[in-house]
């Protein structure tokens, strides 16, 4: 019996659900006036590639969930309907509303009192862009269902390498799984600010393989069973799909589900548009067309083709003004009726329709939005300035300024890393008045002032989210760095200077440790080798900070003494070591570019470097050649070549007594 | 012309986009139905008001889909049938083939009259199109029947990626003679794989090479044969990426490239009407897959679907009615489309 409900149900129209209301003010001020569904990412509506998206995928009935601005996004989607958006044909979409509903588990618990899904169904969370065909995973899903009964979601993941712009910060995963796709732990490490991940013990024992990945992006989709509704219903206290995930994972005993995954793979994409710089990211990504066929030349849902593809992955709208000297360096969008004037430079920018630019405007990292007028001479950088802006010559708005829509900006303003919007805010004593139609919406550091309560802690956490790029505010080129160097979890491989610095330190520290205990000096090249593993340096670089460890060291171990003289005890002492690393002529050539640096740096070695030279070369650590080599590469105007040349010259002359002596 | 009358091609659109009409003989069929549908179900009186209502979907079809030739192919060619059976009915013009020299000569500019009703138009019209119908449906065949003047007992073939018209065409020569396929693998999509086991299980002899083993192999090469996405109009090729690269190899080693073309790919555009529409980009996914890390950050990649191939390195068409040479196409275009309709 229930295998026949089963295929039945199987032969149901194939439903997805949307939920279009993002809760949060993530997006302020722009989403202040444009829901987040209608926010343009390329100039056309966000919710059009998630509706072009689902069609493509081969969903048949969508519901669109919606709590505010509900009229706009009903007349938007009744005017695709009009215009035969490509969606349209294939699938019909249904808008829901309840302007009750205060997060996303409120919709999900409406939706299941309003009874309208049955069977198997797509989720998604606001914001979503793909071109991931969906049958094929709905499918998977079921006969996962018929394995497992308890089986309520499957997550849809993207694999993206460490490093990648498209991996947001906030949102890093790292997922425990077994070989048969099962989720056993799901944790958003952005969120949680803790330095290390514990794995339940029992996670491993019980399970003869387990796989833990770390290299999965979010695609905030899911396949979700017809239990997951009542679940969502049962369990009021779950407020998003996160939350869902780690209470079924936490009481999987109780409640009897599990979670499965399904990676997607090939030329199939998706992500979420969840705060401004995935918002970047993904447009980046779509300008090069990643989410292939929707891009902006195939015109996303329209069957009309406004763009054409040009090299650099620059998109040019037919009917755009450009001048002959103004340039479109890459990864560019130009939308139709927009002029640009002379000697205006955009590059990894959005522009949106009906922009005027002026002369002299230099354009980067920076999304337009329509009907905005930029004058000449204006600076625009990883900023986002909303619809029907107005900014007179000479403004300067750099490092992640967001312009709500219809702000005007006097001549000659500068702005930096501020939110503006064009109407008073009702909070007055945050605001900041530029003029009329600007108003900062909050004081920058407003995150120190605030202290405890729990809306507070958000808005700070939001600000911070907005500085998208505050650390490539010097880099030009290399906008967007990702920040991920800072996290511990530094994947981003931290930094190699710091590594040898580290190594640096822990061989000074052996060194003196060794000297003041006497210890052996075979004992400190093994344990010299040792740190040299641990901090992965090269041979070279062994080399070099050897010699410089034990320059530095009369620094620390004959405080107020001769240095000259402190160093000749340590480099007798060291000298087995010397004779282990300084092999050859590379490695004479490491010590010599260890000396002059350290001496480039600390004047006690610069009065007396031709001393250490000398004994070096009487040791014969150092050959003439190697010597003489190395100093012709020597700049000939710093002070450091005067104290060389005596010891060079001295060399140069005894090479020609002894050649001469030969004869 | 609103939404709601164009709602036949806009479903075509739709099913072409979602990958459910894939090929272009499918995609040759769906249009010939579309249009079958249009004549036979459609507000129509004159062929004036038939051509306005076939124009209309031909200009919808080139905006939605501009590198999609075949659907405008086909509807361009019965625009021509219905200036032939219009003219016919009205005896304007003697019946039977039309000089070359008239076609050169007559009058592009004359704007006949085609408001007047003509009764018997629809059937006629649904007559010639049954006719084209079989044609398009024996297409395949009646190429692969002239495998046999091809293909000769012993030779070394070589074909790129995969094409069903030039499967069936090596298939049917294998029947009688022995000879061996070199697949080119076509990178990055990888379809001569497909190609190749399709060719192993009819018992032809197949190897598989790399895209970049190509000038290698092509001096033991005695024929290129491949197919194309749509011939232009001086007789140059719009096929698939890396056949650029075949045919300049085997110029070299003066391999001859005979290229099976039905009808319908014919396209009386040339390469300069829309040069930047010419091509697309797929998916850099199947270059440089997204899990690469950080260096996605910081390149830029190009996966073009298309080559453009000069009418230079082509040898041979093969169409149905038999072979060609590329400097024989405008002629072909003359028989097939009215010289009124290539601008639309």
């Amino acid at each position: 019996m229930s295998k026949l409900n089963k295929d039945v149900s199987q032969k149901d129209v194939v439903q997805a659900v949307v939920v279009a209301e993002y809760f949060g003010n993530e997006f302020a001020p722009i989403t202040n006036d444009t829901p987040l569904a209608l926010l343009p990412l390329l100039n056309v509506p966000l919710i059009e590639y998630t509706l072009e998206f689902l069609s493509l995928g081969g969903i048949e009935e969508t519901f669109l969930f919606c709590c505010s601005n509900v009229d706009t996004i009903k007349q938007h989607i009744k005017k695709s309907i009009e215009k035969s958006a490509g969606w349209s044909l294939t699938m019909q979409v249904r808008v829901i509303v309840s302007e009750s509903c205060r997060s996303f588990g409120d919709c999900l618990r409406d939706l299941d009192a309003k009874g309208l899904i049955r069977s198997d169904f797509v989720l998604l969370e606001p914001g979503i862009v793909g071109n991931i065909k969906l049958l094929p995973i709905l499918k998977k899903h079921v006969d996962i269902c018929k394995a497992d009964k308890g089986a309520a979601m499957t997550l849809v993941l993207q694999e993206a390498g460490v490093g990648q712009k498209g991996r947001c910060l906030y949102e890093e995963l790292l997922l425990v799984a077994t070989t048969n796709y099962r989720v056993l732990l799901h944790q958003k490490l952005g969120v949680s600010k803790k330095r290390k991940i514990e794995v339940p013990l029992e996670m491993i024992m019980d399970n003869s393989s387990v796989n833990i990945y770390h290299n999965l992006k979010d695609t905030h989709l899911a396949i979700c069973s017809a239990s997951v509704l009542p679940l969502f219903s049962d369990n009021f206290d779950f407020q998003t799909k996160d939350d869902f995930v780690r209470g079924l994972l936490m009481n999987e005993e109780i409640l009897g589900s599990t979670i499965y995954w399904h990676r997607i793979s090939g030329s199939e994409y998706a992500a979420a548009v969840t705060n401004w710089r995935m918002y970047q990211s993904i447009s980046r990504d779509i300008l090069h067309r990643w989410l292939y066929p929707l891009v902006p030349d195939m015109g996303i849902s329209s069957q009309h083709r406004n763009y054409v593809h040009l090299q650099n992955n620059i998109y040019r709208s037919k009917d755009v003004h450009l001048t002959q000297n103004s340039s479109l360096i890459e990864d560019v969008i130009i939308g139709s009726g927009t002029s640009v004037a002379d000697k205006t430079n955009v590059s990894r920018s959005i522009i949106g329709e009906s922009v005027k630019i002026g002369k002299n405007v230099v354009i980067e990292d920076s999304y337009v939005f329509s009907n905005t007028v930029i004058k000449d001479h204006c600076d625009i950088k990883h900023s986002v300035i909303g619809h029907d802006c107005v900014i007179e010559p000479q403004c300067k708005i750099t490092q992640a300024c967001i312009l709500g829509d219809g702000v005007k900006l006097h001549k000659k303003t500068v702005i930096e890393n501020e939110l503006i919007q064009s109407q008073k805010p009702k909070d007055e004593l945050l605001t900041n008045k530029l003029n009329e139609k600007a108003y900062k919406l909050k004081i920058q550091n407003c995150s120190t002032e605030i202290s405890d309560s729990e809306e507070d802690g958000l808005l700070s956490r939001k600000l911070l989210r907005l500085h998208i790029h505050e650390e490539d505010v010097p880099s030009d080129d290399e906008s967007f760095k990702s920040t991920d160097s800072e996290d511990e979890l530094s994947y981003t491989t931290s930094p190699v200077p710091d590594d040898t610095n580290l190594f640096l330190n822990e061989v000074i520290d052996s060194l003196a440790r060794g000297f003041e205990d006497k210890l052996q000096c075979d004992n400190l090249i093994l344990e010299i080798n040792s740190s040299r593993y641990a901090y992965n340096v090269t041979v070279k670089e062994v080399n070099f900070n050897v010699v410089k460890a034990i320059l530095t060291l009369p620094f620390q171990l004959f405080v107020g003494q001769a240095y000259l003289q402190s160093l000749r005890l340590l480099l007798v002492y060291f000298s087995p070591i010397l004779t282990n690393y300084l092999r050859n002529v590379s490695a004479m050539g490491d010590c010599l570019q260890a000396i002059e640096e350290f001496a480039s740096t600390n004047n006690e070695l610069n009065e007396c470097v031709a001393a250490v030279l000398n004994w070096f070369y009487d040791k014969d650590y150092l050959s003439e050649e190697v010597i003489l080599d190395w100093f012709s590469s020597i700049d000939s105007n710093t002070r450091f070549y005067a104290r060389v040349q005596p010891f060079t010259n001295w060399l140069q002359q005894a090479e020609e007594a002894s050649s001469s002596g030969d004869e | 012309m609103l939404e709601t009358e164009l709602v036949d091609v806009i479903n075509l659109i739709s099913d072409i986009r979602h990958g459910k009409v894939y090929t272009s003989y499918d995609v040759a069929i769906h249009t010939e139905q579309l249009i079958e549908k249009l004549i036979s179900e459609g507000q129509w009186n004159t062929a004036e008001d038939l051509m306005v209502l076939i124009k209309a979907r031909i200009n919808r079809i080139m905006s939605a889909l501009p590198q999609e030739s075949t659907p405008v192919n086909i509807m361009r060619h019965i625009l021509k049938i219905i200036r032939e059976l219009y003219d016919t009915g009205f005896k304007y013009k003697s019946e039977g083939q039309q000089s070359l020299h008239h076609l050169i000569t007559s009058n592009v500019d004359n704007a006949e009259d085609y408001s007047k009703p003509l009764p018997s138009l629809r059937s006629s019209l649904l007559d010639h199109l049954a006719e084209y119908k079989t044609g398009l449906e024996l297409s395949t065949d009646n190429i692969a029947t002239q495998a046999l003047e091809h293909i000769h007992a012993d030779e070394i073939i070589l074909t790129v990626g995969k094409s069903n018209t030039v499967e069936k065409f090596l298939k049917h020569a294998a029947e009688k003679r022995k000879f061996q396929v070199i697949v080119v693998e076509a990178a990055p999509l990888y379809h001569g794989h497909e190609m190749a086991i399709n060719l192993t299980k009819s018992n032809i002899q197949t190897t598989v090479i790399p895209d970049s083993a190509v000038f290698a192999m092509m001096s033991r090469v005695n024929k290129v044969i491949i197919g194309t996405h749509t011939v232009m109009a001086n007789g140059g090729l719009r096929a698939a990426c890396g056949v650029h690269m075949v045919a300049l190899a085997a110029k070299r080693y003066s391999v001859p490239i005979m290229v099976l073309a039905h009808m319908y790919k014919l396209s009386p555009l040339h390469l300069c009407y829309e040069q930047d529409a010419f091509n697309i980009c797929a998916s850099p996914a199947d270059v440089l897959p997204y899990s690469s890390g950080p260096i996605i950050n910081k390149v830029h990649v190009y996966n073009p679907v298309f080559d453009y191939v000069p009418p230079d390195l082509v040898t041979l068409f093969i169409s149905h009615q038999g072979g060609n040479a590329p400097s024989y196409v405008y002629r072909l275009l003359s028989e097939l489309y009215d010289p009124n309709d290539n601008e639309i």
